[in-house]
């Protein structure tokens, strides 16, 4: 039997996970990123890891090129195509600023205005043709682009969604001008309403098209020259993998998709360990992401902000990121009080303890001089370790214009910051009206472990559950995602004036293009399900209600479906006022045949887990503390705290007051006692 | 005070704010306040009605006005005998509270251990009040009675009981009574929220930890915002500007400002500025207050919101000006009386602290309300578009484009949208070239719209800033003003007083035009950027007449126009040499 491979490339490590096969067991690592190509360190992680191409049926792969490339401009030169009138929607937005409080700041639109050309053509709602699409005006256009030196071209018009004829001429009448470009219709990115926000998500598509193309080129060919000629599939922001060969056509689904492997890894984890509500936390060393899973499912945003007015209408997992991770400084405001982060230390300068010039007290330092991280551990990979003197002086230094011992200036420090997360936790959960407390939390990322305690206490989360391989789950989550496709189109008609057959259409055509494109994908998969949805709202609301829903349900059964949702999520039902079907959706989800997640092994029922050693940690005093290894704690082990728990990737806190339990599938469950 | 606990405690605070606005934009009914976050939630001192902390999800305007009600109402509850456990008190009249009558408090005492602990308020936009307009926005106001319902501060529960003759009060005198209903529930139900995470903090700290943290918590507050005071030079720093008119008598009306910083004060003095209007375009003293402290909020970002910033602040308001109206005066059209009190803390401040102020931002919220019967549906309906527009130049940047007010954060209707629910049709919606003011640092431009109907409707607009123009700071240029253009019947014509119209009848075909104004511009045009200028007039931001005119530059080449868009390349030299002579030019005038 092969095994599959995930690999996360972040913008410091590359992670690699392989699921072992007949020959080796599982297998995890970490190597050095390349940012300038990143197919280099993907080969690098292959080869350290020292796997054979013949051993693996699959490869699959999360990368932050897309997202990268937006946030630094760094896309192609691209034009856009809109209705006359309308070229300025993509840099206006809908009336916003950068931020609620100053209003300095400016919007660099992916276009420029000087790249944006106006065709006349004029579709009404429903889509009938109020004036017809002016052809020599657009081969003007595209004539004047020859000159421009665009390689992509997006074509966004005014209610296209509700007839994409003028979008998808416009598009043949360009390719007969230039055969190179790489053309993008607004509607076969996302065919739904609100102008802005279509236009934008084609733009983005437009522009990681060419760079998101080479690069699958680039690495379909450097896995070949390894002599691997399998599936490669790269990781969605949406929880499910696409395959290498469609990755251009989908450049802007794989914006951000790290971070939803990771979220896809914890949910499919905490399910298997009995927990289908959870909190994902996963910290690093600049951020803190964290992201809500209900009945097993990650919560998907409909709409996400890739920066200041650049919008992303694609079904994306929602992961909230605030600016917390182990390099957040610690300093005094000019009120005299104690703040961390958002500024970072980063990997350079770094906490003052990893030896490379930081001399601000982080939130590692505080970890460090607290006993909370081993002070022989390499996590900075200097062979001298990390410099605890170094920071237990910059703690001090801090604790002296404070008024404070070292020891209380560094539990403020962390005091401080798990404040911030468990903040934004809780508000996470109350903005989908849910109690924190009906949840379990899954700690990840390098430093999640470390302060995942403290954040369930703070929350009153019931379990922390930390999985075998906290420091590579992103890596996992793409190993074990599933070929994943969504598809929806804008109605906006009241339900008592849709047409069942209309319905029906939609949905049939959906279903179609969503086989269509897992046909195409030459992935094998066991099963394709299909599912759909429905957004609806009450006549007037401007935000509309997902609904679960299925394939030959009446008009009446969509509505009777909405009332009862609202009513779940808001405890009333607005009677008498008409419902609104606003979207239809399709998804499509090819299940993988995959291996399963990795297990821990399992204790002969009577064992105790025997520590390392101990040292002392600072807990509201000083205690002996014992310390474990990861691998050393096997299934339905069970230990107190005050304890440490220490693995190459991270360390797990375990509080006094409260105990540890190792799962059957070796993850380790953490709770207040 | 030991520092960790007040870190932790202010954070605990500021956290069960924020739950209590979520918690009112998931339950609310109006859309208003869950879709647009037209609310605001606090927690308040016990005896001083300070704000502690309010929540971070609400809008900028409603900043410091919950805690001058919360004031008032202390007060009166003293005079009454005190607050007692499960009273709860209502209001709108605008002049004690602030901005119209749609904006509804409730406010609620939290008793710990039978003692008064702190005081817990919420604020709610409702959809309808009663009054001549469905809304509660009568632009042709002239008195209070004619834009809704007042409700004087009282309980609306006494020790737990609910008034329900109040209630009925309420829902006979408003349009949407079961909606109103609704959010009045929702808007009791927060401070359950509230008072159950006071109780949780008082378990954990204790009541005089928790009590010492309030008071810490207000004069850390103090202390960062003197701070930030006394780092601005002494002096008095005055700024004058004008609302055109009232939209009843076209007479412009001066609003003036003189801020007098010294050392770690600041005084505020607005002597000199017009009398109350006639129309609605006045605000009462609490609301300019709360404007004043929202601009220095954009100025000052990091302060905390507290009655602690608010202490080293000062006024002297003149009463019944447009800026101090009292009763019986119309307070519908606040906001535009409000955007030029912002403009005034900018424009006086740039001139001493031009690193943090910006120029004028586009100052009019110019609201085109659109209403009729839907020919398709039969519908009733109402639109509003409220103007998006330039911000002004600062130090940092040029001006954001398609701004929304300072005082708020809600977004423009997408047009799609608008078209599938009101029988119109966009016919542009760009960008206003050559709108901002020339700067440094250039003003962000307005937006142009414009839309033709195919259905019957009625038109409503209030704007202003026709006549005054957002002005530009330290050098900067102004903006280009308002404008707005009806064609109906195949004639193009301006609103009476330019900027209003009440309930103009457009018929299929007819259209109306509006452009919205820029920012101003910061700094002097001659010494911006040969480079940013090329592209500015490459983007069409500015026009080749400014670009000579007001930049002072020299176009080398012209590229011939393709497909609508023209190539201009500066010649740098000639440009460098102009510039030198027209700013020795400016030395030697």
């Amino acid at each position: 039997m092969t095994g599959i491979v995930g690999i996360d490339v972040g913008g410091t490590f590359t992670d690699l996970y392989f699921s072992g096969n007949a020959k080796r067991p599982h297998q995890v690592l970490k190597v050095p990123s390349t940012p300038q190509d990143p197919s280099v360190g993907l080969l690098d992680a292959l080869q350290t890891a020292g796997l054979s191409p013949g051993e693996l049926d699959a490869i699959l792969h999360g990368t932050t090129i897309a997202t990268n490339a937006v946030i630094e401009r760094r896309g192609a030169r691209c034009a856009l195509v809109t209705t006359k009138g309308f070229r300025d929607v993509i840099e206006l937005g809908r009336r916003d600023r950068p931020n609620m409080y100053g209003l300095e700041g400016t919007h660099e639109p992916l276009v420029p205005r000087d790249l944006r050309f106006e065709v006349d053509e004029r579709l009404d709602y429903e889509g009938k043709v109020l004036r017809p699409l002016d052809e020599a005006g657009l081969r003007e256009v595209g004539e004047a682009l020859k000159a421009l030196d665009v390689e992509a071209v997006v074509i966004a018009f005014l209610h296209a969604y509700a007839n994409t004829a003028h979008e998808d001429r416009a598009r043949d009448i360009l390719a007969e001008i230039n055969p190179d470009w790489e053309l993008v219709t607004a509607t076969s990115v996302v065919r739904e309403y609100y102008e802005f926000e279509r236009t934008s998500t084609a733009v983005v598509q437009g522009y990681l098209q060419p760079l998101v193309a080479r690069y699958a080129k680039n690495l379909a060919r450097q896995l070949n020259e390894w002599g691997f000629d399998r599936e490669v599939a790269i990781m969605q922001s949406n929880g499910g993998v696409a395959p290498l060969r469609q990755l251009g056509q989908r450049s802007a689904y794989i914006v951000r998709s790290g971070p939803a492997a990771g979220v896809t890894a914890a949910a499919r984890i905490a399910a298997e360990a009995g927990f289908s509500h959870i909190i994902t936390a996963d910290m690093g060393g600049t951020s803190f992401d964290v992201a809500v899973v209900i009945d097993g499912e990650p919560k998907v945003a409909e709409i996400t902000n890739l920066d200041f007015r650049i919008p992303l209408r694609l079904p994306m997992i929602d992961v909230h990121t605030i600016g917390a991770g182990g390099g957040s400084i610690a300093h005094l405001d000019r009120g005299g009080m104690l703040q961390v982060g958002p500024r970072s230390a980063g990997a350079v300068p770094g906490p003052v303890a990893y030896r490379r010039g930081g001399t601000e007290p982080t939130v590692t330092d505080a970890n460090v001089v607290l006993g909370r991280i081993s002070p022989l551990s390499k996590m900075n990979g200097s062979p001298l370790g990390l410099d605890v003197e170094g920071a237990i002086a910059a703690v001090r230094g801090l604790g002296e214009r404070l008024g404070l011992g070292m020891e209380q200036t560094a539990e403020a420090i962390l005091a401080v910051v798990n404040q911030r997360m468990a903040g934004r936790i809780r508000l996470m959960s109350i903005e989908r009206g849910l109690d924190p407390r009906d949840f379990a939390m899954v700690a990840f990322g390098g430093a999640g472990p470390l302060h995942g305690g403290a954040l369930i206490r703070e929350v009153g989360v019931s379990n922390m559950l930390v999985p075998l391989y906290p420091g590579v789950l992103c890596a996992l989550g793409c190993a074990y995602a599933d070929l994943r496709y969504d598809i929806s189109q804008t109605v906006e008609k009241r339900l008592d004036q849709t047409d069942n057959q209309e319905l029906a259409d939609i949905f049939a055509r959906q279903r179609q293009q969503a086989r269509g494109q897992v046909d195409d994908s030459q992935v094998p998969v066991d099963t394709v399900t299909i599912t759909h949805a429905a957004d609806m709202a009450y006549a007037g609301q401007i935000h509309a209600l997902r609904v679960q829903v299925e394939q030959g349900w009446s008009n009446e059964r969509l509505e009777q479906a909405f009332v009862d949702t609202y009513r779940t999520q808001f405890g009333n039902t607005l009677q008498n006022i008409p419902v609104v079907l606003v979207n239809l959706r399709t998804v499509a989800v090819g299940t993988r045949s995959s291996v399963g997640l990795p297990q821990g092994n399992v204790a002969a029922s009577t064992e105790a887990a025997k520590p390392v050693g101990r040292r002392p940690v600072y807990f509201g005093g000083w205690h002996d503390t014992p310390v474990y290894q990861r691998n050393d704690l096997l299934s339905g082990m069970r230990l107190d705290g005050p304890a440490i728990v220490e693995q190459s990737d991270t360390t797990t806190v375990v509080e006094p007051g409260m105990d540890l339990l190792v799962d059957p599938k070796g993850n380790l469950l953490v709770k207040v006692k | 005070m030991d520092p960790v606990t007040l870190a932790v405690v202010r954070g605990s605070l500021e956290q069960i704010a924020d739950e209590m606005d979520l918690q009112l934009i998931h339950a609310a009914i109006s859309p208003i306040i869950s879709e647009t976050n037209d609310c605001a939630n606090g927690i308040f001192h016990p005896e001083t009605g300070e704000t502690i902390a309010q929540g971070r999800y609400g809008l900028p305007v409603f900043l410091a006005y919950m805690q001058f009600t919360v004031q008032y109402v202390i007060r009166l509850a003293r005079e009454q005998g005190g607050f007692k456990p499960g009273d709860m008190w209502i209001l709108n009249e605008p002049y004690i509270g602030g901005s119209h009558l749609q904006d509804v408090q409730l406010i609620a005492p939290v008793f710990v251990e039978g003692k008064l602990f702190a005081v817990l308020a919420t604020t709610g936009h409702w959809m309808d009040i009663g009054g001549n307009v469905p809304g509660g926005w009568a632009p042709k106001a002239t008195e209070i009675h004619q834009e809704g319902i007042v409700i004087p501060p009282v309980k609306l529960y006494e020790e737990g009981r609910l008034n329900e003759a109040l209630v009925s009060m309420f829902k006979a005198n408003v349009r949407l009574p079961k909606e109103i209903a609704g959010d009045l529930a929702a808007m009791s139900n927060v401070f359950s929220v509230g008072t159950r995470g006071i109780e949780a903090l008082v378990k954990r700290y204790g009541r005089e930890v928790l009590g010492q943290c309030l008071d810490e918590m207000i004069a850390y507050s103090e202390r960062q915002m003197r701070s930030y005071i006394a780092e601005i030079p002494d002096g008095t720093y005055r700024w004058e500007d004008h609302i055109d008119n009232d939209g009843i008598t076209d007479e412009p009306i001066p609003v003036r400002l003189a801020i007098t910083v010294s050392g770690d004060q600041m005084h505020f003095d607005f002597t000199g500025t017009g009398a109350s209007s006639r129309g609605p375009m006045n605000m009462s003293r609490n609301t300019t207050l709360s404007s004043c402290y929202v601009a220095l909020k954009h100025i000052f970002p990091d302060v905390p919101v507290n009655g602690g910033t608010f202490r080293p602040i000062s006024f002297t308001l003149p009463p019944r000006t447009v800026l101090s109206a009292e009763y019986p005066s119309p307070v519908g059209g606040y906001l535009e009386p409000l955007g030029r009190a912002i403009d005034l803390v900018f424009g006086a401040l740039a001139q001493v602290i031009p690193d943090k102020a910006p120029a004028a931002f586009f100052g009019t919220i110019g609201v085109v309300t659109v209403s009729g019967t839907h020919p398709r549906t039969g519908n009733y309906f109402v639109g509003v578009f409220p103007y998006p527009g330039g911000y002004g130049g600062s130090r940092a940047s040029d001006g954001l484009i398609n701004g929304t007010p300072p005082q708020s954060m809600a977004n423009f209707m997408s047009l799609e949208m608008s078209e599938h629910r009101f029988p119109l049709r966009f016919d542009h919606y760009a960008i206003r070239e050559d709108s901002g003011g020339a700067g440094w640092h250039r003003g962000g431009c307005g937006t142009a719209y414009g839309f033709t109907t195919w259905g019957e409707c009625i038109v409503s607009v209030l704007g202003d800033r026709v006549d005054h123009a957002p002005f530009g700071v330290v050098g900067g240029g102004d903006a280009l003003a308002n404008s707005v253009e009806f064609t109906t019947e195949g004639k193009t014509w301006t609103p009476e007083f330019r900027s209003k119209m009440e309930k103009q009848t457009m018929l299929p075909g007819d259209s109306i035009r509006a452009c919205s104004p820029g920012g101003g511009g910061f700094g002097n045009p001659l010494e911006r950027d040969l480079e940013a200028l090329e592209r500015d007039l490459n983007r069409g931001y500015i026009s080749p007449a400014t670009a000579e005119q007001r930049y002072g530059v020299v176009i080398g080449q012209q590229a011939p126009s393709i497909a609508g868009h023209t190539r201009y390349r500066l010649d740098r030299d000639a440009s460098e040499a102009r510039r030198r002579q027209l700013a020795g030019q400016a030395a030697n005038a």
